[in-house]
C-alpha cells in the first residue's frame, strides 16, 4: 500500500514536470525571432497641469469623497461627524488611539472583522491620473481590511500625489511589498442593466483626506 | 448552429436587441471619452503592443524566470497543458484540504476551462463571486461578454431569478436593492469559503507576483479571507516587468468602461501568513497559436472587451450566437484556433469595418486576422452550396466589365420597375427587414464618363 501510494506520487510528479516542460519547448519552437522591448518615455504624456487639483477631481468621478484637514484629529473629528454613530472602528493615525473600538492584536482570524464600520488608513502614494490610492501590506496590518470595512477613509499628504502611474511605479522599484492594491473610489457594479450601483462586495464609501506636510 | 442562426433567434426580440446595442455603444462611447483625455493615448497602445509582442517572442524565458520568482516569494506553480489538466490540478488541490465551498471571482480561462461543472460533478460548492457571473451562474448560463456577463439580461429577470434562488421581494428590477441582496448574501459565501480561485489579469516575469483587477471588490474578499488561494492563468498573461503594470492599467479600463482604472488592482506577491498560494500556467492551444505567424498577436489580447462593444455585428447578435468562451472580434479569432470546424462561422460574423482594430488597447489587426481566417476556412471547411456557387458567380461578373455592366443595368431597371414584394421576396437576404434603393438611372461608370467629358 504504502509503496504504491509512493509509486503514485511518482508518476503524479512526472506527469507535472512534463507538461511544464512540454510547454516551455511548444513555445520554444513556436515563438518568433525575438523582439525589441520598448523603453518608457514618460514625457510623451506630461501635461501641464495642477494634478493635486486633477487628484482631487478623479477621486470624485470614481465614486469617493475628498476633504482637506490639518492633523491626525482633525481627520477623526470629521469622520466623527460624517458617521457619527458607528459601532466598530479602527484607525492606524498616531495619536488616535481613542478612535478605535477594535483590538487587531487579539483578532483571531479576518474573517471576524466582517461587521467593520469605519476604517482609517493612511496611502503611500496618490495617482493624479485616476485618483487611485497605494496602499501596502506594511500600513494594512490584516489585507482584508480594506475591502471588509463597511466606509474606507483613507489619508493621504499633499506631496505623495504623482502625476501619473508610471511616476507611481518608480515610486515601487526595489519595494518589497508581500500585497499592496492601487485603489481608486468605493467598491462599484453596473452588472444589472449597466445602471452604476455604489457599495458592491468591498467599501460602500471611500473618503480621501489630503493633509499639508 | 452557425453564427447567424444563433444571431437570428436573439433578433427576435426587437426591443432587446436595441436595448442591447445602445447600452454597448455607450460603454464604447464611454471608452472614447476617457482614451482622448489621455495626452499620448496612442504611443500608450503602441507601448502596450509592443511590450506584448516582445514577452511573446521571450515567452518560455519569462515563463521559467516567473516560476523561479514565484516559487521563491512562497507560491506553489503548477503546469496545464490543456483544460482538463488544469482542472484536475485545482481538484487535486482541493481534495488534498477536503475543500467543500469554494468562492470564485472572474476568470475567463476557468470558463474556457470548464473549471465549475469538473468541481460541481464532485459535490463541491462554486460561487461565482462577481454580480455579473452570479447573475448567469444563477440563470445557469455562460457570460455573454467578457467584462459585462450579464449584459444581455434584462433587471426584470435578474429581479425574477433573485426573487427564486436567494428570496428577494418582487423590487420591479431595483439595481440598488438586488445589488445589496447579493452583498449580503455573497458576504455569508465569502466567510464560509475554504478556497478561493481568482484569475490574472497580469503576471510579472522579474517579480514573480501577479495582478487582479476588479470593480467589486470580490477578488479581495474572496483572497483574503480563504486559507487557500488559487490563481488560474493563460501563460500569455505574462508580462517582464513591474514597471509594465503602468502601461496596461492605464490602457485596461479606459478601453474596457472608460474609467481611469479599476476600483481595485491587487499585486499578489506572497500568501499572508499561514495561507497557501497557487497559481496554475495554463497552455491549452496558446503554445500552438504562438506558431501561427498570421494570429500569434491575438495573444497580446488583455480582455478589456473594447472590441465587443464596438462592433456592429456583436452588438446586434448578442454574446452568446458565438457559442464560444469568448464571444465578439477577439473571439472570432481566438477560437477557430482550438477547433477550426466547430467555429468556422465566427470570422464571418463581421463587416470588416475595422473599428475593432481601432480601439484594441494592444493594436491588435482583429479584422484582417478575421480576413485570414476566412481564407484558411473557405478552403479546409465545406462551405454551403448556394455560398460557393454564389461566389463563383459574382467572381465571373467582376473579372468582366461587360458583363458587369449588363448585370448592373438589369439589376438598376429591376430595383425601379419590378414591385417590392418581389424584389424583397424570400431568395434576397438583402430584402430582409430593410428596403433597397430606387435604383439610379445611369451607373457611376456612366457618371464618371459624362462628367469628365463636361471638364474637356
Amino acid at each position: 500500500m504504502g509503496q504504491k501510494k509512493v509509486l503514485m506520487i511518482g508518476i503524479k510528479k512526472e506527469k507535472k514536470m512534463s507538461s511544464r516542460f512540454e510547454i516551455l519547448l511548444k513555445i520554444k519552437a513556436n515563438k518568433p525571432d525575438l523582439l525589441d522591448l520598448p523603453i518608457i518615455d514618460e514625457t510623451v504624456f506630461y501635461e501641464d497641469i495642477d494634478h493635486i487639483s486633477e487628484f482631487k477631481k478623479k477621486v470624485e468621478i470614481v465614486g469617493g469623497n475628498v476633504f482637506e484637514s490639518s492633523s491626525n484629529q482633525d481627520v477623526i473629528n470629521q469622520v466623527k461627524s460624517l458617521y457619527p454613530s458607528t459601532a466598530l472602528n479602527f484607525s492606524v493615525l498616531e495619536g488616535t488611539e481613542a478612535f478605535n473600538t477594535i483590538d487587531l492584536n487579539t483578532l483571531k482570524k479576518p474573517h471576524d472583522l466582517v461587521d467593520l464600520d469605519v476604517l482609517i488608513l493612511k496611502g503611500t502614494f496618490g495617482v493624479a491620473e485616476n485618483g487611485a490610492i497605494w496602499i501596502s501590506d506594511k500600513q494594512l496590518l490584516v489585507r482584508v481590511l480594506p475591502f471588509i470595512t463597511k466606509h474606507l477613509i483613507l489619508v493621504i499628504k499633499h506631496s505623495d500625489i504623482v502625476p501619473y502611474l508610471h511616476q507611481g511605479y518608480e515610486l515601487l522599484k526595489g519595494k518589497d511589498n508581500d500585497f499592496g492594491v492601487l485603489l481608486s473610489g468605493p467598491s462599484k457594479t453596473a452588472d444589472i442593466e449597466q445602471s452604476l450601483v455604489i457599495g458592491a462586495q468591498g467599501a460602500l464609501s471611500l473618503s480621501v483626506f489630503l493633509m499639508q506636510d | 448552429m452557425s453564427h447567424s442562426k444563433a444571431a437570428t433567434l436573439f433578433n427576435e426580440n426587437e426591443a432587446k436587441v436595441n436595448w442591447h446595442d445602445k447600452a454597448l455603444w455607450f460603454v464604447r462611447h464611454k471608452r472614447d471619452l476617457s482614451a482622448h483625455a489621455v495626452k499620448g493615448w496612442e504611443s500608450l497602445r503602441q507601448l502596450g503592443s509592443q511590450i506584448k509582442a516582445h514577452t511573446l517572442s521571450n515567452l518560455d524565458n519569462y515563463l521559467i524566470q516567473f516560476e523561479e520568482n514565484a516559487l521563491k516569494n512562497g507560491i506553489q506553480v503548477h503546469w496545464a497543458a490543456d483544460g482538463d489538466e488544469h482542472n484536475r490540478i485545482v481538484h487535486s488541490i482541493l481534495k488534498a484540504s477536503n475543500v467543500k465551498k469554494v468562492v470564485k471571482s472572474k476568470s475567463m480561462l476557468t470558463e474556457e476551462c470548464h473549471l465549475n461543472p469538473f468541481l460541481e460533478a464532485d459535490g463541491i460548492e462554486v460561487i461565482d463571486t462577481d454580480l455579473g457571473e452570479y447573475i448567469v451562474q444563477l440563470a445557469k448560463e455562460p457570460p455573454s461578454h467578457i467584462v459585462l456577463p450579464a449584459i444581455h439580461k434584462t433587471k426584470e429577470e435578474v429581479d425574477e431569478l433573485f426573487q427564486k434562488n436567494i428570496g428577494t421581494k418582487p423590487s420591479g428590477g431595483d439595481p440598488q436593492y438586488l445589488t445589496n441582496e447579493a452583498r449580503k448574501h455573497l458576504r455569508e459565501k465569502f466567510i464560509q469559503a475554504d478556497v478561493a480561485i481568482t484569475g490574472v489579469n497580469f503576471a510579472v516575469a522579474e517579480t514573480g507576483e501577479f495582478v487582479v483587477c476588479t470593480n467589486e471588490g470580490n477578488a479581495d474578499m474572496g483572497a483574503h479571507l480563504a486559507p487557500i488561494h488559487i490563481a488560474c492563468m493563460g501563460v500569455e498573461k505574462l508580462i517582464p516587468k513591474q514597471e509594465h503594470l503602468s502601461v496596461f492599467l492605464r490602457l485596461l479600463a479606459r478601453s474596457a468602461t472608460g474609467q481611469p482604472i479599476t476600483t481595485y488592482s491587487s499585486h499578489f506577491k506572497r500568501p499572508r501568513k499561514e495561507q497557501k498560494m497557487h497559481i496554475v500556467l495554463v497552455d491549452n492551444g496558446r503554445s500552438v497559436q504562438l506558431g501561427r505567424p498570421d494570429f500569434r498577436a491575438s495573444l497580446q489580447c488583455i480582455r478589456c472587451g473594447a472590441c465587443m462593444n464596438t462592433c456592429p455585428i456583436y452588438r446586434r447578435s448578442g454574446g452568446h450566437s458565438y457559442n464560444a468562451t469568448i464571444p465578439g472580434p477577439i473571439g472570432s479569432i481566438l477560437s477557430p484556433g482550438k477547433d477550426l470546424k466547430k467555429h468556422s462561422s465566427l470570422p464571418f460574423a463581421s463587416t470588416l469595418c475595422g473599428s475593432c482594430s481601432d480601439v484594441c488597447p494592444v493594436k491588435i489587426d482583429i479584422h484582417k486576422q478575421l480576413y485570414k481566417w476566412r481564407q484558411i476556412i473557405t478552403k479546409e471547411v465545406p462551405q454551403p452550396i448556394v455560398k460557393k456557387i454564389s461566389m463563383k458567380m459574382m467572381g465571373n461578373t467582376f473579372s468582366k466589365p461587360n458583363h458587369f455592366k449588363k448585370v448592373g443595368k438589369i439589376a438598376r431597371w429591376s430595383l425601379r420597375h419590378i414591385p417590392k414584394s418581389i424584389i424583397n421576396s424570400k431568395p434576397n437576404i438583402w430584402g430582409k427587414e430593410r428596403d433597397l434603393p430606387d435604383g439610379p438611372k445611369e451607373s457611376f461608370d456612366d457618371w464618371y464618363k459624362k462628367r469628365k467629358k463636361d471638364e474637356q
